[in-house]
């Protein structure tokens, strides 16, 4: 019984360290200085439509237009890239597979429009993009940190693929392309699995998180946005085992994590009522990402983290860049890519070429985890983005705006005529009161005041 | 036995003690108000320092550091103080070139101390050049123990400089006035020409020296000499405008300009009857005032009420006061003062009542004026233990503190609404973050041109543009609806105090209690 006893008490001490440390992520020990990751997926967007003209960046080529019909030689009627205006209307794009081929013409990168003319659509839009103007707090993140202009989608069309691609390296092949269900991974690994096994905290994190909509589904149901974006939700040990089934919560216990205390090692994050996919506003979700960002980064978190956005898809929108052919899935056309971090290189445009299993390829390199599946394995990760070599910068937040501050009435040489003016009055006031002492100690003195 | 001495100097040999040391004094008519000088420049500069960087520097402060930090072009203050705002620059442009090799808050309250001790050698010889080295040296002493004198050049503001050159034009009017010498005529312009370089204020002055030689009966001055003093004024005057258009800011100045006139009141008429006087010593302004009762007054006494008058009667009409404005006055106070012991000094009737002793009771009287102003001065220098004081009169208790705290906290960029411009000011200039006063008004008619409003302080927050609100008890006090309302959106938006600055302050029972000057809250969109 003693011998029993002893043994309990020794087994809990073996078992104590690594309960402690699942608790506290900072603990946990990592390759790199990041202790916190956070991603978040966005929705629907190529990289030429967000960071088509941002200097520095391979963006929009000079003397693009498009062609409205791939089947003729003549360019007449071509569609040229555009500034989508605030004002314009919203467009929402198909991009299902078809169009996705249409659009890719075997690497030609040609048929933006005319996918969509040959639908009897207009198509014009897809050669719309944004600037600064509409996105002034990622043009700000791209100027602070990192922009990837080499990130492309996993796969070639498919949302739910991309998020399966996000958190398991991989995604089950379906008949045409494009899985329609939410069944059928239910088995699949993840990344959560991963850091589960080794008592590492982690969290899906979903903005206005339904918890009845859960399960593997099928038709209407399968395609609400939720089950789309969280895959976890289809697989039934993320409801049903003790250990994985507070995973995914709402966005709000981000903030509460974030001011508790409690932040996870890895967090992922997914937007539905603040998606910016179209006809969605941009600007609501990039205020939406902002808030979760500001937030970090006024944490006591942001020194040991990094904070990572990406899309989901290109969203039917034009991209220039022929997609690298990896695997019969993929990749898929580019989407904007964005790393904060104080480690992160500033200013910095990466041209690694990296898909969306660099994220559970960075935790594994991070947290020491085996890889999950070929693509993650075989992945840059996203190394190349930081610099662990130079000291943290300090932490900083990023302004929503892009208008120039109130400029100073003075102008860049107001401090040289400052100078020359003030100065010449000063020497020749001073030079004039000498002069006049001088003067005076020459002359003889005489005084006849005195107090009256 | 300073004063003694002082008092004593051309005395009869058979009046001094016996002592053989002072018979230097006796035998040197110089050396006593030389020594008296020196007393007061040692005493003046030590008042003027001794623990001057105790308190942070407060909002004007901040506004002229920052602006010579400005023209130095030191990136850290140059996104958030515009070289231009409301004043000539010359005590600025002096103050950059020590921006440029490094950023200490306190080197501007050097050179405005530096120039506070300049200021009190500037009074001694306006004493001398309008009575005697002994008239100079005392009013050198009182100026030196002057808590309105050392509480203004103890701080960076422009009053002190602007003084100083003031006082030196003073000198050169009287050394005109005595010897008729048009050098001299000029060489005031120059003087105050470079007053009004540091404040454009000083052109007040003019006003006095116009009322002196109008009213009086013994001095005139020449059509050319005002020609030739007009030129000089005119062409430094001109420094400031040729600085401005070169800079492209030619519509700076006007913005204040406008401002100024049509602002508001901030004090009551009775403000300067209530402060000043205080300031400049009840005894000293009794004894200046006694020496001027019943006499028959020469152009001396003229000049210096004129030259005191002017700025009185200026000030006291234009709706914005402040509290060292009439800093110009503190000279001529301690020059009428010093000429009063002398008079006393010298008076038989004085003699007469005191049975032989009237020496000993102009000395009495100097040391009574030294004496109160002595006490009245050391609390001024000691670090103060309250949490109110008048704006202009003192520093911020724990604005170096709380900013510094959030330069070193607070993530860059990060942007921060305070309860006024002042902390404003303050927050930006320590902690290098933007800051925005609650209680900057919308409206441009009612506001400094140099502070920004936000439109809608909900949107704002709602929007996470403004991420932390600071509460401070100087404000608080000033405006205690601002301070309600502060705290309103702090409460509406979940704010989360996550530092606090606290200063130590004397209860009536003498006990001393710490209590919150400034605190920070994060605030939640």
């Amino acid at each position: 019984m003693r011998r029993r006893l002893l043994t309990a008490v020794m087994a809990l001490l073996v078992v104590m360290p690594a309960t402690v440390a699942s608790a506290t992520p900072s603990a946990v020990p990592t390759t790199t200085p990041i202790k916190h990751l956070v991603v978040l997926m966005q929705g629907n967007h190529s990289f030429d439509n967000y960071f088509g003209t941002y200097p520095g960046a391979d963006g929009i080529p000079k003397g693009v237009c498009q062609k409205v019909n791939l089947l003729v030689k003549t360019t007449k009627g071509c569609v040229t890239p555009f500034h989508i205006s605030p004002t314009s209307a919203p467009v929402d794009l198909d991009h299902g597979p078809a169009v996705q081929k249409y659009q890719y013409d075997d690497g030609r990168m040609d048929g933006f429009v005319a996918a969509y003319r040959r639908l009897g659509q207009d198509g014009t839009g897809a050669m719309g993009h944004y600037d600064g103007r509409e996105l002034p707090y990622y043009w700000n993140l791209a100027e602070s940190f990192v922009l990837f202009d080499r990130f492309f989608a996993s796969t070639r069309a498919g949302n739910r693929e991309s998020y399966l691609y996000w958190v398991a390296g991989t995604a089950p092949s379906s008949p045409d392309g494009v899985l329609r269900d939410s069944a059928g991974y239910d088995a699949l690994p993840t990344i959560f699995d991963r850091l589960a096994a080794r008592g590492i905290p982690a969290k899906f994190y979903v903005e206005n998180y339904n918890p009845r909509l859960a399960g593997p589904a099928s038709g209407s149901r399968s395609r609400t946005s939720q089950l789309v974006k969280v895959p976890l939700l289809s697989m039934s040990r993320f409801r049903t085992d003790p250990a994985l089934s507070g995973t995914v919560v709402d966005l709000s216990q981000y903030y509460r994590d974030l001011r508790d205390g409690t932040l996870p090692a890895v967090s992922y994050v997914v937007m539905t009522g603040s998606s910016e996919n179209p006809p969605s506003r941009v600007d609501i979700g990039q205020e939406a990402v902002r808030k979760m960002t500001s937030a970090l980064m006024r944490s006591s978190y942001w020194a040991t983290s990094a904070f990572l956005l990406t899309y989901d898809g290109w969203g039917g929108w034009y991209d220039h860049v022929p997609p690298p052919r990896v695997d019969a899935h993929g990749y898929g056309f580019r989407v904007p890519a964005l790393l904060a971090s104080p480690y992160a290189r500033r200013g910095f445009v990466d041209h690694t070429v990296l898909d969306y299993t660099a994220v559970p390829r960075f935790i594994e390199q991070n947290w020491s985890l085996a890889p999950l599946a070929q693509r993650d394995a075989a992945s840059a990760g996203l190394a190349s983005a930081f610099d662990f070599a130079a000291p943290p910068s300090q932490a900083r937040i990023v302004g929503a705006t892009r208008a120039a501050p109130p400029p100073d009435p003075a102008g860049p040489h107001a401090s040289t005529a400052i100078y020359a003016c003030y100065g010449l009055a000063l020497v020749f006031a001073v030079g004039l009161m000498v002069w006049a002492r001088v003067r005076r100690a020459q002359r003889p003195r005489g005084r006849a005041t005195r107090v009256a | 036995m300073i004063v003694v001495d002082l008092l004593r100097r051309g005395a009869p040999a058979g009046d001094a003690p016996g002592s053989p040391g002072l018979d230097v004094l006796r035998h040197d008519p110089r050396l006593a108000p030389r020594l008296g000088l020196t007393v007061a420049l040692v005493v003046g500069a030590f008042l003027r320092l001794w623990q001057i960087g105790s308190l942070g520097l407060n909002s004007d402060e901040t506004v002229y550091a920052g602006q010579a930090a400005s023209i130095a072009g030191n990136p850290a203050y140059t996104d958030y103080f515009p070289i231009f705002r409301a004043h000539p620059l010359l005590f600025q442009s002096l103050l950059s070139v020590y921006y440029q090799w490094s950023d200490s808050d306190m080197a501007g309250r050097v050179l405005s101390a530096a120039f506070g001790v300049a200021t009190i050698f500037a009074t001694y010889k306006v004493g001398a050049a309008l009575y005697d080295r002994r008239v100079g040296a005392i009013a050198a002493l009182v100026l030196a123990v002057m808590p309105y004198h050392v509480v203004v050049t103890r701080q960076i503001l422009l009053d002190g400089a602007m003084v100083f050159f003031a006082t030196t034009g003073l000198y050169f009017l009287a050394r005109y006035c005595g010897e008729r010498l048009d050098r001299y005529a000029l060489a005031c312009a120059a003087a105050m020409g470079l007053a009004f370089l540091t404040k454009e204020t000083a052109v007040v002055l003019w006003g006095g020296v116009y009322l002196f030689f109008m009213l009086s009966r013994t001095m005139s001055i020449r059509l050319p000499t005002v020609f030739g003093m007009a030129v000089v004024f005119s062409g430094l005057a001109l420094a400031f405008w040729l600085a401005l258009r070169l800079s492209g800011a030619a519509r700076t100045g006007d913005n204040y300009v406008v401002w100024q006139l049509f602002r508001r009141p901030n004090h009551t008429l009775a403000f300067y009857a209530q402060t000043v006087p205080v300031s400049i010593g009840l005894v000293v302004v009794a004894v200046a005032a006694a020496g001027l009762i019943g006499r028959r007054l020469a152009w001396q006494e003229g000049l210096l009420l004129a030259w005191a008058v002017v700025p009185l009667a200026f000030f006291e009409l234009m709706p914005v006061k402040g509290f060292q404005y009439l800093l110009p006055v503190a000279p001529v106070a301690a020059v009428l003062a010093g000429r009063s012991v002398m008079l006393v000094f010298r008076s038989q009737r004085v003699a007469s009542w005191t049975r032989g002793r009237g020496r000993l009771a102009a000395a009495g009287l100097l040391a009574l004026m030294l004496t109160a102003q002595s006490v009245a001065v050391w609390p001024v220098v000691s670090p103060t233990a309250s949490a109110t004081f008048l704006a202009g009169a003192g520093g911020l208790p724990a604005g170096r503190e709380a900013g510094t705290w959030v330069g070193r906290n607070l993530p860059r960029g990060s942007v921060l609404l305070t309860l006024g411009p002042s902390m404003a000011n303050v927050i930006e200039f320590y902690g290098h973050r933007q800051a925005y006063g609650l209680s900057v008004s919308p409206n441009p008619l009612n506001r400094n041109p140099a502070y920004v409003p936000v439109e809608n302080v909900d949107r704002e927050l709602r929007q996470g543009n403004l991420q932390y609100v600071v509460w401070d008890s100087f404000s608080a006090e000033r405006s205690p609806s601002f301070s309600a309302k502060l705290l309103g959106y702090v409460h509406k938006y979940r704010g989360i105090a996550i530092h606090t600055e606290s200063v130590a302050v004397t209860a009536d029972d003498g006990s001393v209690t710490h209590r919150p000057a400034v605190t920070v809250y994060e605030v939640q969109p």
